[in-house]
């Protein structure tokens, strides 16, 4: 499965050299060819925060009800709580990208080199480099990371670091919001020390997009935590653009923090 | 301004949920309280990274009042059977909105008549499609 492109480039250059001393093979049909895409396609989030429900038994793991915060993240975690503390049209960060709000669409699509992922409300893509040579040294930090994937069989196995810290509550809604709908609801900083390892697969027949989240931020939580978020593929939607500061309506941001 | 509001009618089982906010907190809204607004569209934002509808109503005296009301984003909106076009300046509409708490003629909208009798919600996630029926 591993850089299907270039096997397929290079499996057209074998059968180049040999067609002359023997029939070439059938070619692989465009349809073929997408179907080893696994991962390419639009998918959309099964289950939201509010009601982590997805169609049985694709339900997504709910953050934890008492989460293993240092006391550095629980600072933190109470400050995100402060509609104030938080920049509008701010970047979500990776662990928000992958967990979908039920109402944006995100997109990924399979390169030689890299996977990249487009989530309709977010600005920036993730591109998950699976050429093998994995983080550079001297890495700047960024809002998504960086990230690089290999494949354990069907699994892509994708570890992230890198980045900037400054992300929003992993758990807030939408790309841009700081707060959750319910403002009770606890909220999950991330710091600069985060460290991800996913295990994204396609099951159900392929409709069916699965990404288990391992959390490590040593600076923000004592222990691991795992989360699993599903996706269903969705190929009857297009996707659109966002782009928060079209209209922001500062007028009502100072009330019901609009940001 | 009192009597531009038409009823004022407490919800406390939201049959028509609000849009979950991709960019806001809804939370400066009053979620219990629908006002319902009956008005003429002044000008229909079609923008993220939320709609908005301007909706002026006159009251019995003949003062004006400029309602702003907020929905979903375009995409939540398109995928609800909303279009750019399908509000015009001067489209007369029945809104029924949550009001904010401060008092101020702003809303979230619940839902709303158009001038051809239909009612549309503030836009939501794309329609769910059963399992078994992705073919990509």
């Amino acid at each position: 499965m591993k850089d299907v492109f270039r096997a397929f480039l290079f499996s057209g250059a074998v059968a180049l050299v040999v067609s002359g001393c023997r029939p070439s093979p059938p070619a692989t049909t465009p349809s073929e060819k997408a179907s080893q895409l696994k991962l390419t396609g639009v998918w959309i989030a099964v289950g939201t925060f509010e009601d982590p429900a997805g169609p049985p038994p694709w339900s997504n793991t709910p953050w934890p009800s008492q989460p293993p915060l240092t006391p550095w993240g629980d600072t933190e975690s109470h400050r995100l709580a402060d509609i104030k503390s938080v920049v509008p049209c701010q970047p979500a960060g990776p662990v928000f990208f992958m967990s979908g709000i039920g109402l944006f669409p995100i997109q990924i699509l399979e390169a030689p080199d890299q996977i990249v992922l487009q989530a309709e409300n977010i600005a920036m893509p993730r591109r998950i480099y699976t050429h093998g040579r994995g983080h550079p040294d001297d890495l700047d930090p960024s809002w998504m990371g960086h990230s690089i994937g290999r494949w354990e069989g069907d699994v892509l196995v994708v570890d992230t670091v890198g980045t900037n810290g400054k992300t929003r509550a992993m758990n807030g809604v939408g790309a841009n919001a700081g707060v959750s709908i319910e403002d009770k609801d606890r909220r999950f900083p991330a710091s600069d020390e985060l460290h991800l390892v996913e295990r994204l697969r396609v099951v159900a027949e392929g409709e069916i997009l699965e990404d288990q989240i391992t959390i490590n931020d040593p600076k923000t939580y004592t222990s691991p935590i795992t989360l699993k978020h599903y996706w269903q593929r969705r190929p009857d939607l297009n996707m659109m653009e966002y782009y928060c500061g079209e209209n922001p309506r500062p007028q009502d941001e100072a009330n019901f923090a609009g940001r | 301004m009192k009597a531009t509001i038409v009823g004022l009618v407490a919800a406390f089982a939201l049959m028509w949920a609000l849009p979950a906010p991709a960019h806001h907190s809804f939370a400066g809204f009053d979620r219990t309280k629908e006002v319902m607004l009956r008005g003429a569209v002044r000008e229909f934002q079609w923008n993220n990274p939320h709609t908005w509808i301007q909706i002026v109503v006159v009251d019995d005296k003949g003062r004006q009042t400029e309602w702003s009301v907020e929905c979903g984003s375009p995409n939540m909106m398109a995928r609800t059977g909303w279009k750019r076009t399908t509000l015009k300046a001067g489209d007369n509409v029945v809104a029924v909105v949550n009001p904010l708490k401060d008092g101020r003629p702003n809303g979230a909208l619940v839902k709303i008549t158009l001038p051809d009798g239909s009612v549309r919600g503030p836009g939501d996630a794309p329609p769910p499609r059963p399992l078994g029926s992705a073919k990509n």
